[in-house]
């Protein structure tokens, strides 16, 4: 790994490393920071920057040089130690570093069959304001008050700007947060939040139909994903796979009857484990009914996979044995505690 | 995926043009497909429209769509491949009503209709695949290898000179001012580009006569500009913080910044242009609004780092957009022609969503103070100083005058245009306009005569102004425009500077610089004839083409 020194232009260094086959722009995004930045492949000048000191390679070959010298970092690799010359401020890097919010509870609802739709409101913050700014799909870290006890919880709603953040969370016996949640956690409550995090998140610029699957908690990032399709009037075909053991765990679908009213171009399998009988849907797991799905008139779909250990491993194996492949597939795996 | 229609193209030894699965602006292989096969039907549209004004039948609803869907395929402007696939849609409806509109004009009129090929019988196929598989057919490189290049790179200098053309028309629609000899002319245009067109000279003229066009329609926007706002007057523009909830707002759209002003009225926010709207602080009936606070930030190829930083939302209207990073995703919102896939559209000057969004955001903690940048002299500010600059001119006080303007962008040769402005002389006087003025407008280039040597003319969408001014100049001095001590060095990025590009050459105004580089469309051949023709001239050093242009100028010039 090579040492990367960015220095700003209002003077601010920020310190990195990278492997002699990364470039610069690839190693600050892997460490949080996104450095303008447009066409990637060394074209467009906009990420363009001074190397003052240390060798590099060029990603593609060496390319004749601009005429004020700089680099593209998209295609720069560090080779040794390297210091590079932003020709930005610091304001100008976009800082992943995941915000700490204050959050009031403002609901506790029953979903069925031992779940709950936990509703809270953030508090003011200097630099979000009341925003609630997130991308569908991703999570956050809640912590119990007074504890050291924290838990990642998939956001089901929408971006917003009155603070509203909404989570459904199927509770487990004896688990930590669930004990709380279900026994102490009151409305007026209030709960801080580190978040939102993670890159499970709709490509809209792909072109391909989607196949969304998800079994127990893993559905709570797919609504968060549904609804914003909805709200965009989306047209692409979407398919959603709902995987439960139990009719009775599909409760917490019920919002799926609004979201198909919306999404013309949805369709939605709920593949229940062990029906009881007179089930009329699809019996299996939700890897089964992926498996009938791809064999099916799929066409080429790009699948959003999320879900407990075991249900992943299945599901990629029936991708992987129908070509699907890897850079098609979009996961997050989720874990009861 | 072709495409070659900005400055930025990918320029390699196999020749230009961005052909992977995503150009250089960011824009996608399918979103640039379906874009294609837009411009196709918007031919065969074209060819319609054509007919029936050739029959003294108008349709406003159709020529207003061709503005509008050539506006969308504009560099930098509509990448949400959803909205390619509705106008798509909705192009194939209103064919097949021109259609059938024509046929009845022509049996009405006693006429035996003819029965269009090509794109007006175009069938576009019902899902995304289907188009996709359509669209090499609708590509502009089509039928390359038979016509040869300079065919190609001429109907591509028609096409991108007729999208800018499109462009401007449209920013004039939308305030009330259309004229049936523009429309017509587009409707030409389109249907010239649909007939395959492989006779250089005719296409050159083509060329020539859409930079006529242009002309009309750049002296149509301005008159919808001064005629809905007043006629620009200097103003120096704050470009500083002023504590409180605020709004952005980039892009060249006035009306779109006028319903943005109207709507966030006693709402205690304030609106902060970006980009090319820093002009609008020009129009009286603009900066009435006590609201419209200052400009913030500079040219469109920053707003990743200006976005990211500003406390509040942005409405981004017509050109330049580039990818909205995570950190204002949420934030941005799109109007008009633009938009971005799972970003939100302003439809109907409904500002609700913005304003909300700008109700929660924090906004700017504290007001600080700072440096001005004064706008506004536009034609009419100009020329009511022209007797000054008359007499500094005989008096010798005024040496030369330098355009420089046009469009910014990222590429490192554009440090061309900073050191061009930083090393004129002192006795030179610097109108500019566009974006590309913020290479130099924070400097402080001093005063002539009581005049400030920098004289900002405003968008690029006033080229008219300027044309103006150097036809009234030319005049007090009682010779044409290129006798004038006046070098235009201009530097161009989209399809709104190749159509005013056009509009020059179609008026006879020799030796413009035109830089960083030169369009990746025009060929060798088809340079050869613009530059012995018409005198363009390519950028060298700014020390080089300051001495030629100040260098006595010999008969022959």
């Amino acid at each position: 790994m090579s040492e990367i020194t960015l220095i700003t232009r209002d003077g601010a260094k920020l310190g990195l490393a990278a492997a002699p086959t990364e470039t610069v722009l690839e190693a600050a995004e892997a460490a949080g920071l996104f450095l303008p930045a447009m066409c990637h492949e060394g074209s467009c000048g906009l990420c363009a920057a001074q190397v003052t000191q240390g060798d590099y390679a060029l990603r593609g070959g060496a390319r004749e040089a601009a005429p004020d010298g700089a680099i593209p970092l998209c295609l720069c690799m560090p080779q040794s130690a390297l210091t590079v010359e932003l020709p930005y401020p610091q304001s100008g890097i976009s800082h992943h570093s995941v915000p700490t919010r204050m959050a009031e509870i403002s609901g506790i609802s029953q979903a069925g069959s031992g779940a709950v739709i936990l509703t809270l409101a953030l508090r003011p913050d200097p630099e979000f304001g009341t925003a609630a700014d997130f991308t569908p799909g991703q999570y956050m870290e809640v912590s119990i008050p007074g504890t050291e006890i924290k838990r990642a919880y998939s956001l089901t709603n929408l971006p917003n700007w009155d603070g509203t953040l909404e989570f459904l969370i199927r509770l487990q016996p004896g688990g930590a947060f669930s004990t709380w949640l279900a026994q102490t956690a009151r409305p007026g409550d209030m709960l801080s939040l580190r978040g939102p995090v993670g890159r499970f998140v709709l490509d809209e610029t792909s072109p391909r139909p989607r196949v969304l699957v998800g079994g127990g908690c893993g559905f709570a990032p797919l609504l968060s994903m549904l609804r914003h399709l909805a709200d965009f009037q989306d047209m692409q075909p979407t398919h959603l796979i709902f995987g439960a053991n139990t009719e009775a765990e599909l409760a917490v679908a019920a919002p799926l009857e609004d979201l198909a009213a919306q999404l013309p171009n949805l369709t939605v399998c709920c593949a229940v484990w062990h029906p009881e009988a007179g089930w009329e849907g699809f019996s299996g797991t939700a890897a089964d009914a992926l498996a009938q799905y791809l064999d099916g008139d799929a066409g080429q779909p790009d699948i959003y996979l999320c879900g407990p250990p075991r249900l992943m491993e299945a599901v990629m194996r029936v991708a992987n044995e129908r070509g699907v492949p890897a850079a098609r597939i979009y996961s997050e795996q989720v874990q009861a505690r | 995926m072709f495409c070659f229609q900005c400055e930025q193209t990918t320029r390699g030894p196999g020749g230009a043009g961005c052909a992977t699965d995503k150009g250089v602006c960011g824009k996608d292989e399918a979103t640039a497909d379906l874009q294609d096969v837009l411009i196709h039907q918007l031919k065969g549209i074209g060819q319609y429209v054509s007919r029936l004004r050739g029959l003294g039948v108008a349709d406003a609803p159709a020529d207003s769509f061709i503005l509008y869907g050539l506006f969308t395929t504009l560099t930098n402007v509509n990448f949400n491949r959803a909205r390619f696939v509705e106008m798509i849609a909705e192009a194939a409806r209103l064919r097949d009503r021109l259609r059938a509109a024509y046929e009845a004009a022509a049996k009405a009129a006693g006429q035996q209709p003819e029965i269009l090929a090509g794109a007006a019988a175009f069938a576009p196929a019902d899902n995304v695949a289907g188009l996709l598989a359509q669209a090499k057919a609708a590509s502009v490189i089509v039928g390359r290898e038979e016509v040869g290049e300079d065919v190609i790179g001429l109907r591509a200098l028609l096409l991108y000179g007729l999208k800018g053309v499109a462009a401007y028309a449209h920013h004039a629609e939308v305030l009330g001012e259309s004229r049936d000899e523009i429309a017509i002319g587009i409707a030409h245009a389109l249907d010239v580009l649909a007939s395959n067109p492989t006779d250089l000279g005719g296409m050159l003229e083509e060329a020539l006569a859409l930079g006529r066009l242009n002309f009309k329609v750049m002296e149509t926007l301005d008159a919808a500009n001064t005629g809905s706002f007043g006629a620009p007057s200097p103003h120096a523009v704050r470009t500083t913080p002023v504590e409180g909830k605020a709004i952005l707002i980039s892009g060249h759209d006035l009306r779109d910044l006028h319903e943005l002003l109207e709507a966030t009225k006693g709402t205690g926010i304030n609106v902060y242009t970006h980009g090319e709207m820093l002009p609008a602080h020009g129009y009286p009936k603009l900066r009435e609004y006590p609201h419209l606070a200052g400009n913030y930030g500079g040219a469109w190829q920053n707003q990743q780092v200006e976005f990211a930083a500003f406390p509040g939302p942005i409405v981004m209207t017509s050109n330049c957009l580039i990818e909205p990073q995570p950190l204002y995703r949420n934030r941005i919102f799109t109007s008009g022609p633009v938009g971005w896939p799972g970003i939100r559209h302003v439809a109907n000057g409904n500002y609700g969503a913005v304003i909300q969004a700008a109700q929660a955001l924090p906004g700017f903690t504290k007001t600080v103070e700072g440096p001005a940048l004064t706008v506004g002299f536009g034609r009419e500010a100009v020329l009511g100083a022209a007797g000054t600059v008359v007499e500094a001119v005989k008096s010798g006080a005024i040496r030369h005058f330098f355009l420089i303007g046009g469009c910014d962008g990222a590429a490192p040769g554009r440090n061309y245009f900073t050191e061009f402005a930083e090393q004129a002389p002192d006795d030179t006087m610097i109108l500019t306009l566009g974006c590309g003025k913020y290479r130099f407008n924070s400097h402080d280039f001093g005063t002539i005569g009581g005049l400030p040597r920098l004289l900002d003319i405003g968008q690029c969408n006033d080229s008219y102004s300027a044309l103006v001014i150097a036809t009234a100049l030319a005049g007090a001095f009682n010779c044409g425009v290129n006798e004038l001590p006046l070098s235009l060095v201009v530097s161009w990025f989209e399809q709104k500077a190749a159509a005013v590009f056009l509009t020059l050459l179609a008026l006879g105004v020799r030796n413009v610089r035109l830089g960083p580089t030169l369009p990746a469309f025009l060929t060798p051949a088809i340079l050869d004839i613009l530059v012995s023709q018409f005198g363009v001239l390519p950028i060298t050093s700014a020390e080089a083409d300051i001495e030629a242009a100040l260098a006595p100028r010999i008969a022959a010039e």
